[in-house]
Protein backbone atom coordinates (compact mmCIF):
# COMPACT_ATOMS: atom_id res chain seq x y z
CA UNK A 1 0.00 0.00 0.00
CA UNK A 2 1.69 3.71 -1.05
CA UNK A 3 -0.08 6.50 0.48
CA UNK A 4 -0.29 9.64 -1.78
CA UNK A 5 2.56 11.87 -0.69
CA UNK A 6 3.42 9.96 1.88
CA UNK A 7 7.08 10.46 1.77
CA UNK A 8 8.64 7.42 0.73
CA UNK A 9 8.61 6.85 -3.07
CA UNK A 10 9.55 3.13 -2.93
CA UNK A 11 10.55 1.76 -6.29
CA UNK A 12 8.52 -1.08 -7.09
CA UNK A 13 10.95 -4.72 -7.87
CA UNK A 14 7.80 -6.00 -10.08
CA UNK A 15 8.26 -5.47 -13.54
CA UNK A 16 5.81 -3.60 -15.45
CA UNK A 17 6.11 -5.89 -18.79
CA UNK A 18 4.04 -8.59 -19.32
CA UNK A 19 6.40 -11.67 -18.24
CA UNK A 20 6.92 -13.61 -22.12
CA UNK A 21 9.73 -15.60 -20.99
CA UNK A 22 6.82 -18.34 -19.50
CA UNK A 23 5.27 -18.11 -23.26
CA UNK A 24 7.29 -20.48 -24.51
CA UNK A 25 6.52 -22.96 -21.56
CA UNK A 26 3.08 -22.78 -22.58
CA UNK A 27 3.12 -23.36 -26.06
CA UNK A 28 5.49 -26.13 -25.08
CA UNK A 29 3.25 -27.53 -22.78
CA UNK A 30 0.45 -27.66 -25.01
CA UNK A 31 2.25 -28.87 -28.07
CA UNK A 32 3.17 -32.08 -25.55
CA UNK A 33 -0.42 -32.19 -24.57
CA UNK A 34 -1.55 -32.85 -28.15
CA UNK A 35 1.12 -35.19 -29.18
CA UNK A 36 0.17 -37.31 -25.40
CA UNK A 37 -3.00 -37.20 -26.48
CA UNK A 38 -4.12 -37.93 -29.80
CA UNK A 39 -4.91 -41.16 -30.14
CA UNK A 40 -4.38 -42.87 -33.46
CA UNK A 41 -7.12 -45.88 -35.07
CA UNK A 42 -5.29 -48.97 -32.65
CA UNK A 43 -5.84 -51.23 -35.47
CA UNK A 44 -4.26 -49.48 -38.42
CA UNK A 45 -0.98 -51.50 -38.17
CA UNK A 46 -2.36 -54.56 -39.05
CA UNK A 47 0.14 -56.38 -41.64
CA UNK A 48 -2.22 -55.67 -44.85
CA UNK A 49 -1.27 -54.93 -48.05
CA UNK A 50 -3.97 -53.32 -50.08
CA UNK A 51 -5.47 -53.85 -53.38
CA UNK A 52 -5.55 -51.57 -55.63
CA UNK A 53 -8.07 -50.01 -57.45
CA UNK A 54 -8.48 -46.67 -60.00
CA UNK A 55 -12.05 -45.58 -59.09
CA UNK A 56 -11.64 -45.94 -54.96
CA UNK A 57 -13.94 -43.57 -53.72
CA UNK A 58 -13.78 -41.77 -49.76
CA UNK A 59 -16.40 -43.73 -48.03
CA UNK A 60 -19.25 -41.28 -47.46
CA UNK A 61 -19.98 -41.37 -43.93
CA UNK A 62 -19.17 -40.33 -40.33
CA UNK A 63 -16.28 -42.08 -38.70
CA UNK A 64 -18.35 -43.42 -35.77
CA UNK A 65 -20.49 -45.41 -38.41
CA UNK A 66 -18.01 -47.33 -40.15
CA UNK A 67 -16.86 -50.53 -38.48
CA UNK A 68 -13.56 -52.17 -40.08
CA UNK A 69 -13.22 -55.51 -39.97
CA UNK A 70 -9.49 -56.76 -41.02
CA UNK A 71 -8.79 -60.02 -42.09
CA UNK A 72 -4.89 -61.19 -42.94
CA UNK A 73 -3.44 -63.12 -45.42
CA UNK A 74 -4.34 -66.79 -43.99
CA UNK A 75 -8.11 -65.59 -43.44
CA UNK A 76 -7.71 -64.96 -39.51
CA UNK A 77 -10.56 -62.02 -38.76
CA UNK A 78 -9.96 -58.90 -36.31
CA UNK A 79 -13.02 -56.25 -35.58
CA UNK A 80 -11.23 -54.01 -33.09
CA UNK A 81 -8.20 -55.53 -32.44
CA UNK A 82 -9.63 -58.68 -31.28
CA UNK A 83 -9.78 -61.92 -33.30
CA UNK A 84 -12.96 -63.76 -34.41
CA UNK A 85 -13.59 -66.84 -35.70
CA UNK A 86 -15.21 -66.36 -38.87
CA UNK A 87 -18.73 -67.96 -37.93
CA UNK A 88 -18.79 -65.41 -35.21
CA UNK A 89 -19.13 -62.42 -37.04
CA UNK A 90 -22.85 -62.35 -37.87
CA UNK A 91 -23.43 -62.46 -33.98
CA UNK A 92 -20.49 -59.73 -33.77
CA UNK A 93 -21.53 -57.25 -36.57
CA UNK A 94 -25.17 -58.27 -36.24
CA UNK A 95 -26.07 -55.46 -32.67
CA UNK A 96 -23.80 -53.38 -33.68
CA UNK A 97 -25.83 -52.74 -36.65
CA UNK A 98 -28.76 -52.17 -34.73
CA UNK A 99 -27.36 -50.22 -32.21
CA UNK A 100 -26.29 -47.64 -35.16
CA UNK A 101 -29.79 -47.34 -36.57
CA UNK A 102 -28.77 -49.67 -39.56
CA UNK A 103 -26.14 -46.95 -40.54
CA UNK A 104 -23.54 -48.88 -40.25
CA UNK A 105 -20.67 -49.36 -43.06
CA UNK A 106 -18.62 -52.16 -42.91
CA UNK A 107 -15.02 -51.62 -44.47
CA UNK A 108 -13.92 -54.71 -45.26
CA UNK A 109 -10.00 -54.19 -45.20
CA UNK A 110 -8.48 -57.22 -46.73
CA UNK A 111 -5.36 -58.47 -47.59
CA UNK A 112 -5.02 -58.63 -51.44
CA UNK A 113 -3.90 -61.89 -51.57
CA UNK A 114 -6.40 -62.98 -49.48
CA UNK A 115 -8.21 -66.28 -51.34
CA UNK A 116 -11.72 -66.06 -52.38
CA UNK A 117 -13.05 -68.06 -50.54
CA UNK A 118 -12.54 -66.14 -47.40
CA UNK A 119 -14.29 -62.90 -48.35
CA UNK A 120 -16.96 -64.74 -49.96
CA UNK A 121 -17.77 -66.20 -46.17
CA UNK A 122 -17.31 -63.14 -44.52
CA UNK A 123 -20.00 -61.94 -47.03
CA UNK A 124 -22.45 -64.31 -46.13
CA UNK A 125 -21.65 -63.55 -42.39
CA UNK A 126 -22.73 -60.21 -42.99
CA UNK A 127 -25.58 -60.82 -45.00
CA UNK A 128 -26.64 -62.57 -42.24
CA UNK A 129 -26.12 -60.20 -40.03
CA UNK A 130 -28.76 -57.70 -42.31
CA UNK A 131 -26.17 -55.58 -42.92
CA UNK A 132 -26.32 -53.53 -47.04
CA UNK A 133 -23.54 -50.95 -46.96
CA UNK A 134 -20.01 -52.83 -47.70
CA UNK A 135 -17.23 -50.96 -48.83
CA UNK A 136 -13.72 -53.15 -50.07
CA UNK A 137 -11.06 -50.73 -48.40
CA UNK A 138 -8.67 -50.46 -51.61
CA UNK A 139 -5.77 -47.83 -52.39
CA UNK A 140 -5.90 -45.41 -54.55
CA UNK A 141 -4.37 -46.67 -58.23
CA UNK A 142 -2.46 -44.10 -60.37
CA UNK A 143 -2.85 -44.25 -63.62
CA UNK A 144 0.31 -44.28 -64.10
CA UNK A 145 1.10 -47.71 -62.13
CA UNK A 146 -1.45 -49.13 -63.77
CA UNK A 147 0.59 -48.68 -67.21
CA UNK A 148 3.86 -50.01 -66.04
CA UNK A 149 1.70 -53.81 -64.30
CA UNK B 1 42.55 4.15 -26.00
CA UNK B 2 42.36 1.71 -23.15
CA UNK B 3 39.44 4.43 -21.66
CA UNK B 4 37.51 3.54 -24.63
CA UNK B 5 37.81 -0.07 -23.64
CA UNK B 6 35.79 0.55 -20.52
CA UNK B 7 32.28 1.99 -22.14
CA UNK B 8 29.69 -0.62 -21.34
CA UNK B 9 28.47 -2.79 -24.23
CA UNK B 10 24.61 -2.07 -24.91
CA UNK B 11 24.51 -5.80 -26.31
CA UNK B 12 22.44 -8.33 -23.76
CA UNK B 13 24.61 -10.51 -23.26
CA UNK B 14 21.35 -13.07 -22.64
CA UNK B 15 19.90 -15.75 -25.04
CA UNK B 16 16.37 -13.49 -25.94
CA UNK B 17 13.37 -15.72 -24.78
CA UNK B 18 10.94 -13.63 -25.76
CA UNK B 19 10.77 -15.18 -29.17
CA UNK B 20 10.93 -18.35 -28.25
CA UNK B 21 6.63 -18.47 -27.80
CA UNK B 22 5.92 -17.13 -31.25
CA UNK B 23 8.16 -20.19 -32.71
CA UNK B 24 6.24 -22.53 -30.83
CA UNK B 25 3.27 -21.33 -31.89
CA UNK B 26 4.23 -21.71 -35.38
CA UNK B 27 5.32 -24.75 -34.80
CA UNK B 28 1.95 -25.52 -32.97
CA UNK B 29 -0.40 -23.99 -35.59
CA UNK B 30 2.05 -25.56 -38.80
CA UNK B 31 0.96 -29.11 -37.28
CA UNK B 32 -2.45 -28.15 -36.75
CA UNK B 33 -3.04 -26.82 -40.39
CA UNK B 34 -1.64 -29.68 -42.08
CA UNK B 35 -2.54 -32.39 -40.38
CA UNK B 36 -4.65 -34.22 -42.47
CA UNK B 37 -6.43 -37.46 -41.24
CA UNK B 38 -6.37 -39.96 -43.62
CA UNK B 39 -9.68 -40.78 -45.07
CA UNK B 40 -10.44 -44.32 -45.74
CA UNK B 41 -11.01 -45.14 -49.53
CA UNK B 42 -12.51 -48.09 -51.19
CA UNK B 43 -15.42 -49.97 -53.46
CA UNK B 44 -18.81 -49.38 -52.27
CA UNK B 45 -20.83 -52.72 -52.76
CA UNK B 46 -24.38 -53.12 -51.88
CA UNK B 47 -25.02 -56.79 -50.08
CA UNK B 48 -28.40 -58.21 -51.03
CA UNK B 49 -31.00 -58.07 -48.11
CA UNK B 50 -30.87 -61.63 -46.23
CA UNK B 51 -33.32 -64.19 -47.76
CA UNK B 52 -33.69 -61.82 -51.04
CA UNK B 53 -33.30 -63.66 -54.25
CA UNK B 54 -33.89 -61.99 -57.50
CA UNK B 55 -34.74 -64.05 -60.47
CA UNK B 56 -32.69 -62.76 -63.46
CA UNK B 57 -33.28 -63.93 -67.22
CA UNK B 58 -30.20 -65.42 -68.14
CA UNK B 59 -29.92 -63.39 -71.31
CA UNK B 60 -29.39 -60.42 -68.74
CA UNK B 61 -26.09 -61.92 -67.11
CA UNK B 62 -22.88 -61.14 -68.33
CA UNK B 63 -21.01 -63.68 -66.18
CA UNK B 64 -17.15 -62.68 -64.97
CA UNK B 65 -15.48 -65.45 -64.09
CA UNK B 66 -12.27 -65.14 -62.24
CA UNK B 67 -9.62 -68.09 -62.32
CA UNK B 68 -6.96 -68.15 -59.63
CA UNK B 69 -4.23 -66.56 -62.20
CA UNK B 70 -6.25 -63.57 -62.51
CA UNK B 71 -7.69 -64.11 -66.16
CA UNK B 72 -11.34 -63.42 -66.28
CA UNK B 73 -13.49 -65.97 -68.62
CA UNK B 74 -16.51 -63.91 -70.07
CA UNK B 75 -19.60 -65.97 -70.70
CA UNK B 76 -22.80 -63.97 -71.99
CA UNK B 77 -26.01 -65.64 -70.60
CA UNK B 78 -26.76 -68.90 -71.95
CA UNK B 79 -24.06 -69.26 -74.70
CA UNK B 80 -21.39 -71.30 -73.54
CA UNK B 81 -18.59 -69.51 -75.69
CA UNK B 82 -15.84 -68.46 -73.10
CA UNK B 83 -14.03 -65.47 -73.39
CA UNK B 84 -10.49 -64.86 -71.96
CA UNK B 85 -9.45 -61.58 -70.79
CA UNK B 86 -7.17 -59.53 -68.53
CA UNK B 87 -9.01 -57.43 -65.55
CA UNK B 88 -8.43 -54.20 -66.76
CA UNK B 89 -10.24 -55.11 -70.26
CA UNK B 90 -13.19 -55.22 -68.33
CA UNK B 91 -14.17 -51.64 -67.99
CA UNK B 92 -14.40 -51.40 -71.87
CA UNK B 93 -16.10 -54.27 -72.42
CA UNK B 94 -18.65 -53.87 -69.95
CA UNK B 95 -18.88 -50.19 -71.36
CA UNK B 96 -19.71 -52.17 -74.93
CA UNK B 97 -21.99 -54.61 -73.80
CA UNK B 98 -24.38 -51.88 -71.85
CA UNK B 99 -25.35 -50.25 -74.24
CA UNK B 100 -26.85 -53.40 -76.26
CA UNK B 101 -28.43 -54.23 -72.99
CA UNK B 102 -28.76 -51.89 -70.51
CA UNK B 103 -30.31 -54.47 -67.90
CA UNK B 104 -27.40 -55.99 -68.03
CA UNK B 105 -26.28 -57.41 -64.68
CA UNK B 106 -22.76 -58.25 -63.76
CA UNK B 107 -22.33 -61.69 -61.76
CA UNK B 108 -18.44 -61.68 -60.69
CA UNK B 109 -17.75 -65.30 -60.00
CA UNK B 110 -14.34 -65.80 -57.84
CA UNK B 111 -12.23 -69.43 -58.04
CA UNK B 112 -12.20 -69.99 -54.10
CA UNK B 113 -8.54 -69.96 -54.37
CA UNK B 114 -8.32 -66.66 -56.53
CA UNK B 115 -6.58 -63.75 -54.43
CA UNK B 116 -8.67 -61.19 -53.73
CA UNK B 117 -7.21 -58.61 -55.36
CA UNK B 118 -7.86 -60.09 -58.91
CA UNK B 119 -11.82 -59.69 -57.77
CA UNK B 120 -11.00 -56.19 -56.67
CA UNK B 121 -9.44 -55.61 -60.21
CA UNK B 122 -12.39 -56.76 -62.17
CA UNK B 123 -15.04 -54.82 -59.74
CA UNK B 124 -12.73 -51.81 -60.15
CA UNK B 125 -13.34 -51.89 -63.69
CA UNK B 126 -16.65 -52.38 -63.11
CA UNK B 127 -17.14 -49.42 -61.20
CA UNK B 128 -14.80 -47.38 -63.59
CA UNK B 129 -17.57 -48.38 -66.22
CA UNK B 130 -20.37 -47.12 -64.17
CA UNK B 131 -21.90 -50.33 -63.18
CA UNK B 132 -24.52 -50.41 -61.03
CA UNK B 133 -25.80 -54.05 -60.98
CA UNK B 134 -23.33 -56.63 -59.99
CA UNK B 135 -23.60 -59.60 -57.86
CA UNK B 136 -20.57 -61.31 -56.06
CA UNK B 137 -20.04 -64.48 -56.09
CA UNK B 138 -18.01 -67.78 -54.88
CA UNK B 139 -17.42 -70.04 -58.10
CA UNK B 140 -19.06 -73.45 -57.62
CA UNK B 141 -18.36 -76.32 -59.35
Amino acid sequence: MSMKGGGFKKSSKASDEVPTSSLADIAFLLLIFFMVTTVFQADRDRPITWPEAEAAEKIDEKQKNILNIWMERDGSVFINDQPYQMQDVSVVVAPLYAGSDRALVISIRGDRDVPYLYMDQIQKELTEAGVVRVVFAAQLEQSMQRERR
Amino acid sequence: MAVLNNKKSKVSDEIPTSSMADIAFLLLIFFLVTTTFPKDKGLAVVLPEPGEEAQVSQKNILHLIVQPNGIVEVKRGESQQVQQMRPREIEGLWRQEVTQNPNLIAAVKTHPEAPYRFMVDVLDGLHSANAERISLQVLEN
